[in-house]
């Protein structure tokens, strides 16, 4: 694959703007244009014409990673929410009438590395999105009263998390795994955490002034619409926003020596999980073992891997297995996790997932297999980007992560260039038994 | 093995004397410039078609078609084939719909193609994949769906509970003793009977040529030829008054559904109105919705509160509907999410307490004027991928609409009036005959507390305005006038036993 073939940097617009075009020559097929406001505000404009629709994503880079105070597990969470409760000019109610009088699909998600808003509309109505959609970044103002009943929807939807037992388990593997970064909190937060909520208004307000910078967010426009004219009502809107974002003082985990295990007793029946989750380097697309790491997940676990062939087709002693190797801002985990039929096969399973390490540990990935695994990733993401809305979905995290866009391109060149001694040298540096923390939880008779 | 050979025999007679299925059993929609190809081969079976002691049937065989060997290839061999693709298929099965999908670029399309149809026309059965598929359904509902997701389990115990006693009420994944009953030879007599040519249509879209159709057409005329018959429309009794289906489960919170089947259909004159009553008492999981102000945005209960009049499946993760799920016979359904159990009582009472509201006074011109507003934009939300309006479009041809889903309920939103929907609502919303599932710990002191229509104050962690407590003081003491016998209490250990 090539590496874009032409950027173009135009300095010196209004306000100092900067502004970059890439042309669609690597695996992304829509052209894509980023500019960078005074204040700091870098938005990525993708047009992807015909449909008559346009998504919006305001990406805030702080999420659940940034909660590096105690007691404050679920803020980002619990901040969004907020996000909904209204300005003086657009009161809670009337942004939310103008939100259905446009017929918009507006939501909101928190995640580990960010918060991401978004709206799905017709693109005519996109200055009126600017403008309240960038009233509410700089002008949120909300009660008491309101803050604190949202505390209580916030409540009611970790309740609703709770009868899921991969939720348990993976509330007890971060406490584990982590015992000074904030990776150590699950996203909506230790209940305790989100009982106090309702007290913390005033720091809520700090909260907003922290993170809710211009400096700190990335604007994606995806759809149906001339990026000039976008441009125009966000320079309007968005300039007078002052930059200020607060770096988050989060701790740095040591470098962990041991292997760590915890046994989970769950409330209620399930069959018995078994997470094994290994310290994974933070993202950096240049990291050529980082890449190929966040390939072994597929290569040594996927549905082609010779460990699913035993263990689910042909044994069929686990319901599933897979493994979840993904992208970061700081070094997180990478796993591999399993529904085990029986508990007393959980040990069999552990052994099963050691013995595929080792193997790929001494050996050398056949050049076919890695190939395939090239084409499957190139595939898969080319077959997701079939609506503005699916487009902007899943360039969200990655551009959330490095704040940019070239980071699309630039991955799947690095995945390409990825040799099998790179995916050998992955295994042997991130799959060892010092870096592993393994959970397993059990339900009652 | 001498019957198997027989029908090979059969099938060669058929390949001979053979034509496409007519044209009336293609749904397509051409996308130019669209560089993938959206397959959904629709069979018109579902679960209403389980025998009865065998329900979960055209699951199972819908998932070893998906799922499993063919004649000629491994399971893992057809896994390994699809890997560099990318692309997979899948079956989505419901009371009256199957539908085998699957999505590839343009580039792989030569050896996508030849997996599916080869799954589609020449399953395997084997007793490897039999029994892997049937284990994996059992432990879904048997640990999964009874013990880990509190809010599925209270639909579909609220979706038995109406439909007991018709080919609805199981739930398409079947029951446990029902999978069990279940053999590899069922599942084979279940797929002679109802994967036939004259029993599928035919759905391609994105970017597709004619000779791609031309050979998808030629190949599923290889299906067997016979004609089966299609089960009557279910008809659930009718009952009076409100009706407890309460599930003792040892769960930190209360998961609540209730209402009641209707007779409106999508494409029905009343359908268009009753979206617009609907998407103002309850969007699904939508600020705009007016439960939801109720409930959550103004007291904090919960997560949300929603309503249907079309049954909306994996609420808990889409946003908008899926497709398939037509059905010849609908629900009225609202849908609390989990409340503390204290606060159960109270919101059921306050639910039921909008809803004779709205029936007894209708929506105003106001709420009319922004929910026909909003769902006219909304609905384009519906299906924005080729392949979620290609799924649309079969859902229209089972409805018997002839033109765009989505442009045509835009129109006919646009073109209704406040006195259509508040005579609709008049005509097929009411508030006194309800069937009410519960999924909650405690169950018989919920019991006692519903009998004796027990007043369910609530104290609020943070302060609340006057008239919202003001309201509250009329909420608690709202009658729901619940007889005793009209209460069942189950186990969670006895649901889809």
């Amino acid at each position: 694959m090539r590496i874009l073939l032409h950027v173009i940097l135009l300095m010196g617009l209004a306000g100092g703007i900067v502004a970059a075009e890439t042309g669609g020559d690597g695996v992304f097929p829509y052209v894509s244009r980023t500019e960078t406001l005074a204040n700091g505000l870098t938005v990525i404009m993708i047009p992807m014409s015909g449909s008559g629709l346009m998504s919006y994503y305001s990406i805030v880079r702080t999420g659940a990673r940034d909660e590096y105070e105690a007691g404050k597990t679920g803020f980002a969470h619990f901040f969004e929410h907020m996000m909904f409760r209204g300005t003086k000019n657009y009161p809670a109610a009337k942004y939310d009438r103008m939100v259905t009088e446009m017929g918009a699909n507006a939501n909101a998600y928190t995640t580990d590395d960010y918060t991401a808003y978004h709206l799905s509309f017709a693109a005519e109505k996109l200055e009126t999105v600017v403008r309240l959609e960038s009233d509410r970044f700089q002008f949120l103002e909300y009660e008491v009263a309101a803050f604190q009943t949202e505390a209580g929807a916030v409540y009611g939807e970790y309740r609703k998390n709770r009868s899921n037992p991969w939720q348990v388990l993976f509330e007890v593997l971060l406490r584990n795994a982590f015992t000074r970064h904030t990776y150590g909190h699950t996203t909506i937060g230790f209940e305790e955490d989100i009982k106090a909520m309702p007290k913390l208004y005033d720091y809520s307000r700090e909260f907003f002034s922290r993170y809710y910078r211009p400096d700190n967010v990335v604007l994606l426009l995806v759809g149906d619409f001339e990026p000039e004219t976008a441009m125009k009502f966000i320079r309007k809107y968005y300039s007078d926003w002052q930059a200020g974002y607060q770096p988050p003082a989060i701790p740095v985990e040591a470098e962990q020596t041991g292997e760590r295990t915890a046994q989970v007793s769950y409330e209620g029946k399930t069959l018995p999980l078994l997470m094994v989750s290994y310290k994974a380097p933070a993202f950096d697309v240049s990291d050529a073992r980082m890449v190929a790491g966040s390939m072994l997940g597929e290569l040594l676990f996927g549905e082609t891997s010779a460990i699913y062939r035993k263990l689910v087709l042909k044994e069929q002693t686990v319901q599933f297995i897979s493994a979840e190797f993904g992208f970061n801002r700081d070094p997180r985990l990478w796993s591999i996790y399993a529904m085990v039929k029986d508990e007393t096969d959980i040990t069999a399973v552990r052994a099963e997932i050691d013995r595929t390490i080792d193997q790929f540990s001494r050996k050398t990935v056949d050049e076919a297999e890695l190939r395939n695994l090239k084409k499957r990733l190139r595939y898969s993401f080319l077959m997701n980007l079939d609506s503005p809305d699916a487009v902007a979905a899943n360039l969200a995290r990655l551009i959330a992560i490095t704040g940019g866009m070239d980071v699309i391109d630039n991955l799947y060149t690095a995945y390409d260039r990825v040799t099998p001694k790179n995916i050998r040298d992955a295994v042997r540096q991130y799959l060892t038994p010092e870096r592993r923390t393994i959970v397993t939880l059990t339900g009652r008779e | 093995m001498t019957q198997r050979f027989l029908s090979i025999i059969l099938l060669g007679l058929f390949m001979l004397s053979c034509s496409p299925p007519p044209s009336h059993h293609v749904v397509l929609l051409h996308v130019e410039d669209d560089p993938t190809i959206t397959f959904r081969i629709w069979f018109q079976v579902g679960s209403q078609c389980d025998p009865a002691g065998k329900e979960g049937l055209a699951s199972l065989t819908a998932a070893m078609i998906a799922e499993g060997a063919t004649e000629t290839r491994a399971y893992e061999d057809i896994l390994t084939e699809l890997y560099p693709l990318a692309s997979s298929y899948g079956a989505s099965v419901d009371k009256e719909m199957t539908v085998l999908s699957g999505r590839v670029h343009q580039d792989n399309l030569d050896m996508f193609y030849n997996l599916f149809l080869d799954a589609i026309l020449h399953p395997a059965f084997s007793e490897e994949d039999f029994v892997r598929i049937r284990t994996e359904m059992l432990n879904r509902l048997e640990k999964s769906l009874r013990y880990a997701n509190d809010e599925e389990l209270g639909k579909a115990v609220f979706s038995h509970f109406v439909y007991e006693g018709t080919q609805y009420a199981h739930i398409a994944e079947g029951t446990i003793s029902s999978l069990e009953n279940i053999t590899v030879e069922d599942v084979r007599r279940f797929y002679r009977a109802w994967y036939t040519r004259n029993n599928v249509v035919i759905g391609l879209g994105g970017g597709y040529n004619a000779a791609l159709l031309r050979r998808l057409e030629e190949d599923l005329a290889l299906l067997p030829e016979s004609r089966p018959t299609q089960p009557e429309a279910p008809e659930p009794a009718a009952f009076n008054g409100l009706h407890f289906r309460i599930v003792e489960k040892d769960c930190n919170a209360t998961a609540i559904s209730f209402g009641y089947p209707i007779d409106v259909l999508r494409g029905d004159d009343d359908f268009w109105a009753l979206a617009v009553f609907n998407s103002w008492f309850g969007e699904h999981r939508n600020s705009s919705s007016h439960l939801y102000q109720v409930i959550r945005e103004t007291r904090g209960m919960n997560y949300g509160d929603y309503s249907y009049i079309e049954h909306f499946a994996n609420g808990g993760s889409r946003q908008m509907p899926a497709p398939h799920y037509g059905r010849r016979q609908q629900l009225f359904e609202v849908w609390l999410r989990p409340v503390q159990h204290v606060h159960r009582h109270f919101a059921l009472r306050a639910a039921i307490r909008e809803l004779q509201s709205v029936v007894e006074n209708g929506m105003t011109q106001a709420q009319f004027d922004l929910t026909q507003r909003f769902l006219t934009t909304y609905a384009l939300h519906y299906a924005t991928s080729t392949s979620s309006r290609l799924g649309y479009a079969i859902d229209s041809r089972f409805y018997g609409i002839d033109q765009d889903y989505v442009d045509l309920f835009r129109r006919k939103i646009d073109a209704l009036t406040l006195e259509d929907v508040n005579d609709a609502i008049r005509r097929h919303i009411q508030f006194h005959d309800l069937k009410i599932a519960v999924v909650t710990s405690g169950a018989e002191q919920f019991v006692e507390e519903l009998v004796a229509d027990q007043p369910s104050p609530v104290e609020y962690d943070t302060p609340k305005p006057q008239e919202v407590l003001d309201e509250d003081l009329q909420i608690m003491v709202y009658p729901l006038n619940v007889q005793r016998a009209n209460i069942s209490v189950i186990s969670v250990d006895q649901v889809f036993e």
